[in-house]
């Protein structure tokens, strides 16, 4: 095989390959290494393009919306009416993708030799070695075309290893052998017809989501078909009718094996798919490459192969095989993904002979000789898949999320495939997916009926598909660009508003019980302040019980009827006293306590006998420490009473007060509350920024103090020197002139506090400073004075900064522009954006510019470009006129060190890169006339803020 | 023309030595991709570029395979090296 590989050539040359897009009106460039499967890709799409075409002048228009449909019958129509369009072109179509395929594979793929793809079905049944190899080649290969046969064969690789390693698998490979066998001659042909991967995987889920109905449509769509194409159509109608009619055979028939197959391969794509959407940002592309390929692997995992037959045929055939083979022994699926990833990867011969047996299988005997490869293949390819499958994971199971979701949306019907198949399945392709990025054809227009199909199969998986998955899934809905967004909001929030609602409850709950409280004067009497006459009641009723007992004990003596007649007293008592104080806590009455005379007269109106008990219940009431809901007081409130004759008024502790009244204290006193906790915020919100910006405002002028400083001791170190140079000037300055020379004059009163602050800190912390006493003038003033010699150490720190150091060359024709071309220059070499500080410092360099054309006012823009590691500053002028100057003035003119060099730039470009220099046209100008670029003598230190803050 | 500000950047100047994530709408994921690939400076995937006879679907669909662009990426480094190579060529 291995030979055979090598052997294999590139099918369609270099040459070819140009004349081929040349008869499409392709005018392609050189085909390089790097650029050939570009051109192949191209050139597959023109060829669908052209089938399609045959198509349409046929029912290829049929075949489509069908498809979308998901109705098998249609597809399978379509199918058939497609090959009869194409009739022998359809064959030779599918040769010459196989051509290109190999070429694709850029030398991966063995050499199966031009002939098994032309041959198609020949070629595979009479050597199924040389079809395996041209698969390999297509699965290398970028198109459509090419990564369905791929699958197959990996599929068919796989599935042939895991029979062969199963033991209690075996059993079923050989049933699905023998559906699928039948099947897979008549699958080839409808394989052929269909170039679109989309329309295959519809029939699959469609067949999936209804196994009866499949079966029965399958087979007169599949005679039709086979009727309209005639002998290749006859083969296809024969093929589908064995598999129609042997609906047992879920896995052989293609129709029937289809179920349970189906849902596996459905699976596989969707893996597969997710894989692809990782890689490839275009899903659909990804996905209907995908699902063509996880059907031929799957498919091939069954050795029928009817595909080499025909090669575009076994794609149909070898995807409903595969679902066979997937039904039959997981381990066989995953070996054949692996095979397919690994054939992707690197187009090994192993892979070659897995696709040779997938080949193989159509044929009976080629059959056995397959499988054993397969196995080899699978086992060697497991190990080495695996560790990127594992790698892979996270990506694909975000990825199969993604598809879940996709899934749900559809709601799919049947999936009765196993997850751990999926998984493994999704692994590999993803590997190879990685590997060959350009695989993904161009499905576009099938894009609706993958999603469909996605659906039925991910409904299947769902039910054993490891939870991962399903957080997955769970994860991306919640991440979807849409819903995620205000569906988080929105969780908060109602959050936040049950949080406020349950606050504000609580709040409430308080007030009204904590107004009742507050009235029993700090007692905690057992009874919550109920509302309306059951409170009413329930007060009296407790009330009652207290003063029972508390009778039982004082007044034990007492007779029975006279203590009734007590209680009955009490309880009058109670319930006006109760009434009365709701009433004065309601606002309605002014009093809240009965004095005993009033007590005594109403006691007396409702009865005389009341009136004699009253003195001994009141008695008893003071007599007896328990709060009985009747509380007797004094003149004064503080008063101690110590006998019952000092008892003047008599109080109810607990008010009764209706519900609105209680409603209305509750709501004012939370309204009170949340008002002092608002206020509370409020005015720690700001303290906090009165705090902040005290703290911003002390840096600031912390900051301006150091900027004084740095100005200072620049006055003082140049003054120094300027004396040295100078004999006349005396060697000190007075420190207002130092202030005066440096703040100007608007500034002076609000910089007074910096300055103060500089002068302090030049006193304490400045050692190259002194201040002294000196009479100047006749007055007395307090002078600086540069203490420090002008070592020359110190000199070569002062390097000039952001200065204008003289002209490198003088300009003539030979390095200048004759004349102005554009009003707008590009500056290089102004700086080097590493060694600049502060963010303020691409303003010195404008202002340097300026200073530098200060005679030139027809600039109108700068544009320091900070980033720019050369150091550009883009300028714009008035007119081309003014251009010219500023380019006269700053061309080959040194600048801090650095050699400026001006280039003209079209407006155009400048206003497509500053929008805003579109409006410009004031001149700018320096911002002072102090033109510290220009006198370098002036300031040593580099003083970017003081150019750029000025 | 709403273009990015690296486009703008990319246009405004001769390519000379930048990366090819300088590339509009190569970022540091594609640009490393390509640099795998050996695509590392930008005049490399403008050699490609133009080999590819500045073919909009061409070129696109060899980035898409090369790094992966999706379709947004893809078309916005046509663009700007088509732009550029309007400009500079």
């Amino acid at each position: 095989m291995a030979a055979a590989t090598a052997s294999a050539p590139q099918q369609l040359s270099d040459e070819e390959l140009f004349s081929q897009l040349r008869r499409y009106g392709l005018s392609p460039g050189p085909v390089t290494e790097s650029t050939r499967p570009v051109y192949l890709k191209k050139l597959k799409k023109l060829r669908e393009e052209e089938q399609q075409q045959h198509r349409s002048g046929g029912r290829s228009t049929k075949t489509r919306n069908s498809n979308n449909n998901n109705t098998a019958t249609a597809t399978v129509a379509a199918a058939g009416a497609a090959v009869a369009a194409v009739g022998i072109g359809v064959r030779q179509v599918s040769g010459d993708l196989s051509y290109l395929r190999t070429p694709g594979g850029l030398g991966r793929i063995s050499a199966s030799g031009p002939e098994s793809p032309l041959g198609g079905p020949g070629g595979a049944s009479a050597a199924p070695t040389a079809g395996s190899k041209v698969l390999l080649g297509f699965s290398s290969d970028e198109s459509d075309v090419e990564a369905s046969p791929r699958d197959q064969a990996g599929g068919g690789g796989g599935g042939g290893g895991g029979g062969g390693c199963g033991g209690g698998r075996k059993d079923r490979a050989p049933l699905q052998y023998r559906g699928l066998k039948p099947t897979s001659a008549p699958l080839a042909s409808s394989e052929v017809t269909n170039s679109n991967s989309a329309e295959r995987r519809k029939p699959h889920s469609w067949w999936g989501a209804r196994r009866p109905a499949a079966a029965e449509l399958q087979s007169p769509s599949g005679r039709d078909g086979a009727a309209d194409d005639g002998e290749q159509e006859g083969e296809d109608g024969e093929d589908r009718d064995p598999e129609t009619e042997e609906p047992l055979w879920s896995g052989r028939t293609v129709n029937g094996s289809r179920l349970l197959p189906y849902s596996c391969r459905e699976n596989y794509s969707d893996s597969e798919e997710e894989e692809d959407d990782d890689v490839a940002s275009s899903r659909q592309v990804l996905k209907d490459d995908s699902l063509s390929r996880h059907r031929p692997r799957r498919s091939h995992s069954k050795p029928l192969s009817p595909l080499p037959a025909k090669s575009a045929g076994g794609r149909l055939e070898t995807s409903v095989q595969g679902g066979g083979g997937i039904a039959m022994n997981d381990r066989a699926a995953a070996a054949g993904s692996l095979d397919r990833s690994r054939n992707v990867e690197e187009s090994s011969p192993s892979a070659a002979a897995a696709a040779a047996a997938e080949q193989g299988g159509g044929f009976d005997p080629p059959d056995s000789s397959p499988i054993p490869r397969y196995r080899v293949n699978a086992k060697k390819l497991a190990p080495l898949l695996q560790p990127p499958l594992a790698d892979v994971d996270s990506t694909l199971d975000s990825s199969t999320g993604s598809l879940l979701k996709t899934n749900n949306h559809i709601g799919g019907v049947a999936f009765g495939v196993d997850s751990p198949r999926i998984f493994s399945n999704s692994l590999p392709p993803s590997a190879a997916v990685a590997a060959s990025g350009s695989l993904r054809i161009n499905h576009s227009n099938h894009t609706g009926s993958n999603h469909t199909y996605l659906k039925n199969t991910y409904n299947k998986p769902k039910l054993s598909e490891p939870e991962e998955e399903l957080l997955q899934q769970f994860k991306r809905e919640e991440v979807s660009p849409t819903g995620g967004f205000s569906a988080h909001y929105l969780s908060m929030f109602l959050l936040t508003a049950a949080c406020l609602f349950f606050l504000i409850l609580g709040l409430t709950y308080l007030g009204m019980r904590g107004t009742g409280v507050s009235e029993d004067g700090g007692l905690s009497s057992p009874s919550v302040n109920l509302t309306g006459d059951s409170c009413h009641r329930k007060l009296g009723n407790i009330f009652l019980s207290v003063v029972k007992n508390s009778f039982d004990e004082t007044f034990g003596k007492i007779k029975e009827s006279e203590k009734n007649l007590m209680m009955n007293t009490l309880y009058k008592l109670h319930d006006r006293l109760a009434q009365l104080a709701g009433d004065h806590e309601c606002g309605s009455s002014s009093q809240r306590t009965l004095s005993v005379q009033e007590a005594a007269a109403y006691l007396k109106d409702l009865g005389p006998e009341y009136e004699d008990i009253f003195n001994i219940s009141l008695q008893w009431i003071f007599e007896n420490g328990k709060d009985v809901g009747i509380r007797c007081v004094g003149y004064g409130p503080e008063e101690e009473l110590t006998n019952i004759v000092d008892v003047q008024f008599l109080q109810s502790t607990r008010p009764q007060m209706s519900f609105w009244c209680r409603f209305r204290r509750a709501f004012i006193t939370v309204t009170h509350r949340l008002l002092l906790l608002c206020l509370g915020v409020v005015m720690v919100c700001v303290v906090l920024r009165y705090m902040k910006y005290r703290w911003t405002k002390e840096e600031e002028e912390t900051r301006q103090m150091y900027d004084m400083v740095v100005k200072i001791i620049d006055v003082l170190r140049t003054h120094n020197e300027a004396c040295q140079e100078n004999k006349d000037l005396q060697p000190y300055m007075p420190i207002p002139h130092v202030r005066n020379s440096l703040i100007q004059p608007p500034d002076r009163r609000k910089m007074k506090k910096v300055w103060d602050r500089a002068v302090d800190f030049l006193a304490a912390n400045e050692s190259r400073v002194r201040t002294e006493t000196r009479r100047i003038g006749g007055a007395d003033f307090l002078v600086w004075r540069w203490i420090q010699p002008s070592a020359s150490c110190d000199k070569i720190l002062v390097i000039p900064s952001k200065v204008w150091q003289g002209q490198a060359f003088h300009l003539d024709r030979r390095n200048s522009p004759p004349n102005s071309l554009t009003p707008c220059l590009k500056i290089r070499n102004m700086f080097d954006p590493v060694m600049e500080i502060g963010d303020q410092w691409h303003l010195a360099i404008q202002e340097a510019i300026l200073e530098k054309c200060s005679d030139n006012d027809g600039i109108v823009h700068i544009a320091v470009d900070k980033n720019s590691r050369e150091g550009c500053v883009y300028v714009k002028c008035l007119s081309p006129e003014y251009a010219g100057k500023a380019f006269k003035a700053l061309h080959g003119s040194w600048f801090d060190g650095k050699l400026v060099t001006v280039k003209y730039l079209r407006l155009d470009r400048y206003h497509h890169r500053f929008p805003q220099a579109l409006t410009c046209n004031t001149p700018l100008k320096p911002s002072n006339k102090h033109m510290n670029s220009m006198s370098h003598l002036r300031l040593r230190t580099g003083l970017a803020n003081s150019q750029g803050g000025s | 023309m709403a273009t990015s500000q690296k486009h703008r950047d990319f246009m405004a100047e001769p390519m000379g030595e930048k990366p090819a994530g300088s590339l509009a709408r190569i970022g540091e994921v594609l640009g490393k991709k390509l640099e795998e690939r050996d695509f590392d400076k930008a005049y490399v995937v403008l050699g490609q570029f133009l080999v590819l006879k500045k073919d909009e679907d061409l070129f696109r669909e060899w980035l898409k395979d090369t790094c992966g662009a999706n379709a947004k990426q893809s078309r916005d480094c046509f663009g700007c090296l088509r732009e550029w190579c309007d400009v500079f060529l």
